[in-house]
């Protein structure tokens, strides 16, 4: 990737709290087109992160945003930049027009006629007070209006937060269909790791405040395998140092860090993990290094 | 300008009952009352003030109406309209205090905050904008009200009069003072400027506190009693109360000046040349930058 096309830069970032650190020395790139996951525990960080990059919190480190300070230059950002949080509530007392229509007067960016087409398609009246809104079609509603504003950036933090099945469903599928093009970039963050698999290009897991590991799902996919090994396979599978073993149906399968997949292959079935195994693998061995330091 | 207009529309759809509903309640209200004195159902009586059917049934009354100066009859029409109006510049004040205190604590308190502080809009800008509603919207947003019940109260009085044979119905119509309308719009912006150290001061409690109420008013209240007790002093409470009352009958203003009812809009330029004004504007402008600086500081701890 060209470094012109960098849209966030993040170099050692620290950020405590009176009850310990939320960042400890975090780094991260994010490339225009990305699709980008911040996956890790409570207390990780990633909300912390999002936040710096939203200008919300002080932070010690270097942070560029489109190539502006977050917190310097918040206003000219928050022009460029789109946020979903789940903290981030919608004013109750507002009817869903008058919110449209507050966010086209303070939004230089942001299509009116768009965001009421978007909005045209769901179930969601203009007259409606969004009190009387259900917490599904809030997040929808803020969705429209989110892909109704021409933002370089979306952050998303936790967005479906709280939502049904068929919301969650409904708000990537709207958000890669609708939303997404190529030259936009996303970062997201979220705890239901198994709905954003499909979505994400690029991922990293935190812990404590650091990177415990970071790729693009290509990349990862080919690093990181799964072996379904026959039943004769199982101890020379075990051999090659598995990073997780669970079982699946009353089979064990392997997860391996590294290990070619022509060797793997004459043990079994291999296929890529799923992101939510990854991580349950990379934190287990992330707190057995840890333990043991 | 345009995202300025949309700040100023929001604050008013969101304080709707306090700047929109309020003022025409309270002037239908004093309506049904002049209704009623006509009528002969109630009477209003203040201490310089006294208004009952004796208006049109006391002959002395009917006397001195029927030789009365176009001047008297303006005077007695000011007198009149200031009595009608006051009300609505009461419910102005508590509608201001009420706004003060909620404007910036109802926003971290439903957790919208972080919504605002999501789009363009630097918080500098939010905090103008709610001071602009403050001491420029909220105070003409009552003259559609006031001039209403002028007309209304005017109108009818006259009506009555016309049908008694008292005075013809031109009689105060012909003195009506048209231009007090502009007169009160402009003393009631400086009104609220003279206030402004009041509103900022509660504007800053909800942006701050938990507990905005307790934060607006514990303060002053230890610092009136630390002064009371320790230096035998009261200049800190007159000074509050000063504020709390209208400018033009405050101490720092010429005395000569001390009836809003009379007070001209030429005499609304004095007020600028006293240092206890250009105090409450310096004071203001402190708080305003502490209020700016905690909206600044919201994250998702603070609203959580």
């Amino acid at each position: 990737m060209m470094e012109s096309q960098i849209v966030i830069k993040a170099r050692n970032i620290e950020k405590k709290y009176a009850d310990g650190s939320a960042l400890a020395g975090f780094d991260l790139d994010v490339y225009q087109g990305q699709i980008m996951g911040l996956v890790g525990p409570n207390g990780a960080g990633k909300s912390t992160f999002l936040q710096a990059v939203l200008g919300l919190v002080d932070i010690k480190g270097e942070l560029e945003v489109l190539g502006l300070s977050p917190k310097k230059d918040r206003h000219e950002l928050l022009t460029r930049v789109c946020s979903i949080t789940d903290v981030a509530v919608m004013p109750r007392w507002m009817t869903v027009g008058q919110v449209l229509k507050y966010v086209d007067g303070v939004h230089p960016n942001f299509d009116l006629t768009k965001a009421r087409k978007i909005l045209s398609k769901t179930n969601i009246k203009r007259s409606s007070r969004i009190r009387a809104l259900s917490r599904g079609m809030v997040v929808q509603l803020h969705l429209s209006i989110v892909m109704a504003i021409d933002a370089e950036l979306l952050v998303l933090d936790e967005p479906t937060l709280g939502l049904d099945l068929s919301y969650r469903k409904e708000f990537y599928s709207q958000l890669i269909e609708d939303y997404f093009d190529g030259n936009k970039t996303i970062i997201i963050s979220t705890h239901q790791i198994e709905e954003i698999e499909g979505v994400l290009s690029d991922i990293v897991f935190l812990d404590q405040g650091k990177e415990v590991l970071s790729g693009s799902i290509e990349d990862l996919n080919q690093r990181f395998l799964e072996l379904r090994p026959k039943a004769d396979n199982l101890e020379k599978a075990k051999a090659l140092n598995p990073l997780l073993i669970k079982t699946e149906l009353g089979r064990p399968v392997y997860l391996y860090d590294g290990v070619d997949i022509e060797k793997l292959k004459d043990f079994g079935e291999v296929y890529p993990p799923a992101i939510a195994d990854l991580f349950l693998a990379v934190m287990k061995k992330n707190t057995e290094e840890g333990e043991a330091k | 300008m345009k995202s300025l207009k949309a700040l100023i529309r929001r604050e008013l759809q969101e304080h709707k009952w306090a700047f929109i509903y309020l003022p025409w309640i309270v002037a239908s209200f004093m309506f049904l009352v002049v209704v009623l004195v006509f009528v002969g159902l109630t009477e209003v009586n203040t201490e310089n003030f006294s208004f009952s059917t004796e208006i049109y049934t006391d002959p002395d009354i009917i006397k001195s109406m029927q030789e009365s100066t176009l001047e008297e009859r303006k005077g007695a029409i000011r007198a009149g309209l200031l009595v009608l109006g006051s009300p609505l510049v009461i419910a102005l004040g508590f509608a201001l205090l009420a706004f003060s205190l909620s404007t910036f604590f109802d926003e971290r308190k439903d957790k919208s905050i972080i919504f605002w502080r999501s789009l363009p809009v630097s918080d500098t800008y939010t905090v103008f904008s709610k001071l602009i509603v403050a001491t420029i919207v909220a105070p003409l947003l009552i003259i559609p009200a006031l001039v209403f019940l002028h007309l209304v109260s005017v109108t009818a009085g006259s009506t009555f009069f016309a049908i008694s044979d008292i005075v013809p119905f031109t009689w105060a119509w012909n003195a009506y003072p048209w231009f007090d309308w502009i007169r009160i719009i402009f003393s009631l912006w400086l009104q609220t400027l003279w206030t402004l150290p009041i509103l900022t001061w509660i504007m800053l409690a909800g942006a701050y506190s938990r507990k905005p109420v307790v934060a607006a008013i514990l303060p002053p209240v230890v610092f009136v009693l630390v002064e009371r007790v320790a230096f035998a002093s009261t200049l800190f409470f007159d000074a509050l109360i000063e504020r709390l009352q209208p400018w033009s009958r405050a101490s720092s203003f010429p005395k000569e000046y001390e009836n809003l009812a009379v007070s001209e809009i030429s005499d609304i330029p004095l007020l600028f040349g006293t240092l206890e004004f250009w105090m409450g504007i310096l004071i203001s402008g402190i708080f305003i930058y502490l209020t700016i600086y905690f909206r600044s500081k919201s994250d998702y701890a603070s609203v959580e």
